[in-house]
């Protein structure tokens, strides 16, 4: 890879005669960007500071990665120097010296440039740049109007020294450029690939017109680009959705499965405690393991039959063998006398309420499965709103929109329960714009209820992630390691809010719910399904046989971006499915091994505002306890980093194990 | 940062004159791609097409070769090759298909500096001497159509470039910048070295 080394110290004459200015100064320094991420410490502050014969003017000096990233480099500054005091001299290319005096600016400080960033094509700062992990030697010089078409794919305007376009100067000795000598004449390389081709110049070529893309056209472009990465909340990303594969499909039931298996943990917490054994008979909601902690939900049978044992099998989340309840289906549906509902439950006392939502054993349906009951217990806190999440900004995934349109007033009702329960005057529902149906639907329900805002919200991944739809929503920020009831909001997602419905109003526990199946499967659709009904029954009813060759296809619980990867496919539906999307694997899949080039990409789009790059780096070489003073336990695994890599590091695995590394010893 | 524009329909229907296979990298649609115009254009074209790679960062050789190893066969059948990328892209496909006719279903242009992905406003040009430290961080050379170097030439009007009215006079920000932090007397006080250019082409 070559070493775009972008900037290096200024003569020290110039430095010295420069610094007498300054009583005060504060040093910036920028760890470079594009160029192998090989080791920590990349800048020439420690010979700035060994040269620099004035050291009691220094009043500090930090290191800020991708300094012209001027989001966070406006954070990080105020955090460091507060900004008030000092002058600031700062090491780094052009365009993070500019950033920063952009951000002093207004305070009347003195910005210092202590670097001369190095000419050299190929860089950051450059018009003939790389993306990406191309530091190889072909170069693009943006010229606006491709002539590769031509040229067989080898560029003039970089390749020849002169960047002609009407083929060799003559001057080319022995093949070799007379500007460049060490270079090939590539209007030679061009003539030879084209023959290569058995074609000849059989097109004209048109001159350069330098005005192709005007400066208003590309204003607008870097306007949409700012914009998109800072709206609604910092980094974020926008997958193709793929969502119109499912959209338009109804909730359809899914057929009866023969045997379900239930597993005790369904949720975040303490698993369940087992009720029944061997041979017992349950019915349709019988309670099969109660809660065995504060943080705990029961589970229940979600068909009546007879138990016919109870044994491990995978967990499709927590990945190890977990013991589950196998119930054989006499498809009777025979009630358990537990089902019954409340419809006058709004006088009903709030404890009253809560205990049936915990007994129902009801939890967070977006996929974390936090026993709800636990939300809704009075909180110390004091609760202003209630947040219900209809993002699902998953791609593929429908599940939550099918149930917006289908079941809207249930879902209304839910929200009125867990309203009274936590007695807030304001209710707002988050659902994304390219939900157009359902945001129809539940705009149409609510106007009776003036205390139950709709905000509709561009897209962007992940909105439907608590944190940032909080920010989006209300602009309020959680704090670092903080829970949404820190800023007064309790968020339940709309599948959570109709199960509270069909418990309280009509007394069914947390049996079945809805899922998408999307991607390469034969049948696609948005299912009511059984908890508990075993993964191989979807793939045989859907036609997902391709899921079974793991060389070419992932099959992922949940949507592409967050959802776990199946390996195992004796396992079943539990309550935190959302859906099951079967993929192409891609044939230049991410590796551990692959080396960071220090591209900025995963910093630009991590909305927990982290340096994803360093769990890219000290992750390789297991230095755990560093990825945790990069605050890797703030991670909330959403997979953008790893999803814009252009190293293409299995990142989420390196984070995974830097948490569990990290923070275990400790 | 380099970001691409589809070309012209006219030039595009003539590559569709024959079958031929496609390559999108989608590895800066975070940015800037007309991706929309892609997926439309390929559907329309359909029945012309005889394969389809979804790529990101086909500029790296050694993933678009594990993509390609996939296709070969199919890739060197088609009559030709379209690649939805920037021109790093499509050099990187030329050069593993030299056989084959490669063609750019896109022009590329540049946008100013960036990280990462986000896009800046400020630019630099890699001049190898840097002046911010006499303009307020504000570059004289970027931000000056002529790339002055003595101050405004004098053509301003209104605040904005004789050369290209779309931009603001460069010299005029920089001595707005100066004031600000009170400091406009740089101005007058400090010399100003000549551009050495033998930095440009040495590459310091
Ligand atoms: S997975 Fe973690 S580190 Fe990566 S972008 Fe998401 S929050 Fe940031
Ligand atoms: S980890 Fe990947 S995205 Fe992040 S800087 Fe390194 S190469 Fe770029
Ligand atoms: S003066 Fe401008 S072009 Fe020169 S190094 Fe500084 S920012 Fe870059």
């Amino acid at each position: 890879m070559i070493d775009y080394t972008k900037y290096k110290l200024k003569p020290a004459d110039e430095l010295k005669s420069l610094l007498k200015e300054t009583s005060d100064v504060f040093i910036l320094w920028c760890k470079k960007c594009y160029k192998a991420f090989e080791k920590e410490e990349e800048s020439e502050c420690q010979k700035f500071i060994q040269m620099f014969d004035e050291p009691e003017k220094i009043k500090g000096c930090e290191a800020i990665d991708f300094l012209c990233n001027r989001y966070l480099t406006e954070k990080k500054l105020a955090e460091i120097i507060g900004l008030d005091h000092h002058d600031i001299g700062v090491l780094s290319c052009g365009l993070g010296i500019q950033t920063v005096a952009e951000i002093a600016e207004n305070k009347g400080v003195r910005v210092f440039t202590l670097a001369d960033t190095i000419p050299q094509s190929g860089n950051a700062t450059s018009v003939t740049g790389y993306h990406g992990m191309a530091l190889g030697s072909e170069k693009c010089a943006s010229c606006g109007q491709c002539y590769l078409t031509i040229t067989a794919g080898l560029c003039p305007i970089v390749g020849c020294a002169k960047s002609l376009l009407n083929g060799p100067c003559g001057g080319a000795k022995n093949e070799k450029c007379e500007v460049l000598p060490e270079k090939s004449c590539v209007w030679i390389e061009i003539f030879k690939r084209i023959k290569k081709q058995g074609r000849n110049f059989d097109t004209g070529i048109q001159i350069r017109d330098n005005n192709v893309f005007t400066t208003d056209e590309k204003r607008k472009v870097s306007f949409f680009s700012i914009r998109r990465r800072t709206e609604n909340f910092y980094g974020g990303l926008h997958p193709s959705e793929n969502k119109d594969i499912t959209e338009n499909l109804t909730i359809e039931k899914f057929p009866a499965p023969k045997y379900v298996y239930i597993f005790l943990s369904q949720h975040t917490g303490s698993p369940s405690s087992l009720l029944v054994k061997e041979g017992d008979v349950v019915k349709l909601g019988q309670t099969i393991g109660k809660s065995s902690g504060l943080i705990s939900s029961p589970v229940h049978s979600s068909v009546s039959g007879r138990v016919i044992g109870v044994e491990e099998k995978f967990h499709p989340t927590l990945l190890v063998n977990c013991p589950v309840v196998i119930i054989e289906n006499d498809f009777s549906d025979e009630k358990d006398a537990s089902i019954c509902g409340y419809v006058e439950w709004e006088k009903m006392e709030d404890e009253a309420l809560v205990e049936i939502i915990r007994d129902k054993g009801i939890v967070g349906l977006g996929g974390a499965m936090f026993p709800t009951h636990v939300k809704l217990r009075k909180p110390k806190n004091p609760i202003d709103t209630l947040m219900i999440n209809g993002c699902e900004c998953e791609p593929y995934l429908n599940a939550d929109n099918r149930l917006m349109i289908e079941c809207t007033e249930e879902i209304i009702e839910g929200i009125k329960i867990a309203r009274k329960i936590l007695s807030v005057d304001n209710v707002i529902i988050g659902i994304e714009n390219n939900k157009q149906e359902a945001i129809e639907k539940i705009g149409k329900a609510i106007e009776r209820y003036p205390w139950i805002i709709l905000k509709k919200l561009n897209t962007k991944y992940p909105q439907g992630a608590e944190r940032m739809l909080i920010k989006t929503t209300t602009g309020r920020q959680v704090p670092e390691g903080g829970l949404p009831l820190d800023v007064g909001v309790v968020v339940l997602n709309v599948g959570t809010v109709f199960s509270i419905y069909q418990a309280i109003v009509h007394g069914f526990p947390l049996i079945k719910r809805v899922i998408t199946v999307s991607g390469s499967f034969e049948k696609k659709g948005n299912f009511e399904i059984p908890i508990g009904t075993p993964l191989k029954d979807i793939l045989d009813f859907c036609g997902g046989e391709k899921a079974y060759d793991t060389e070419n296809y992932y099959l992922k619980m949940g949507g592409p971006m967050m959802g776990v990867v199946q390996g195992e496919f004796d396992t079943a539906v539990v309550k935190g499915t959302t859906g099951y999307v079967l993929l192409e694997k891609n044939p230049a899949g991410t590796s551990e091994e692959n080396t960071c080039i220090k591209c900025g990409r995963c910093v630009d789009v991590c909305p927990m505002e982290l340096y994803p790059l360093y769990y890219a780096f000290y992750g390789k070489n297991q230095l755990w306890e560093k990825c945790a003073e990069y605050k890797v336990k703030n991670c909330i695994e959403c997979g953008c980093c790893e999803y814009i890599c252009s190293s293409k590091i299995s990142l989420i695995s390196l984070i995974k194990k830097a948490k569990k590394n990290a923070y275990n010893k400790a | 940062m380099l970001i691409t524009k589809l070309k012209s329909q006219q030039e595009l229907d003539r590559y569709f004159d024959k079958r031929v296979f496609i390559f999108k990298c989608y590895g800066c649609s975070e940015i800037y791609f007309p991706e929309e115009e892609v997926n439309k254009l390929i559907k329309e074209k359909n029945e012309k097409i005889t394969g389809l790679v979804e790529i990101d960062y086909l500029c790296n050789e050694d993933f678009a070769k594990k993509y390609i190893e996939k296709n070969t066969d199919e890739i060197q059948n088609a009559k030709g090759i379209i690649v939805f990328s920037c021109g790093v892209g499509v050099q990187v496909v030329a050069k593993i298909f030299e056989k084959s006719m490669v063609v750019p279903g896109c022009d590329t242009f540049y946008l100013n500096g960036f990280q990462g992905l986000t896009v800046l406003d400020c630019d630099c040009n890699q001049c190898g001497q840097c002046y911010l430290n006499y303009t307020g961080g504000v570059c004289p050379i970027t931000s000056c159509a002529k790339s002055l170097l003595n101050g405004p030439c004098g053509g301003a009007k209104n605040r904005k470039c004789e050369v290209n009215p779309e931009i603001d006079c460069g010299w005029i920000l920089i001595y707005e910048r100066l004031k600000k932090i009170n400091k406009e007397s740089i101005l007058k006080e400090k010399n100003y070295f000549v551009r050495d250019f033998e930095k440009i082409i040495k590459g310091i």
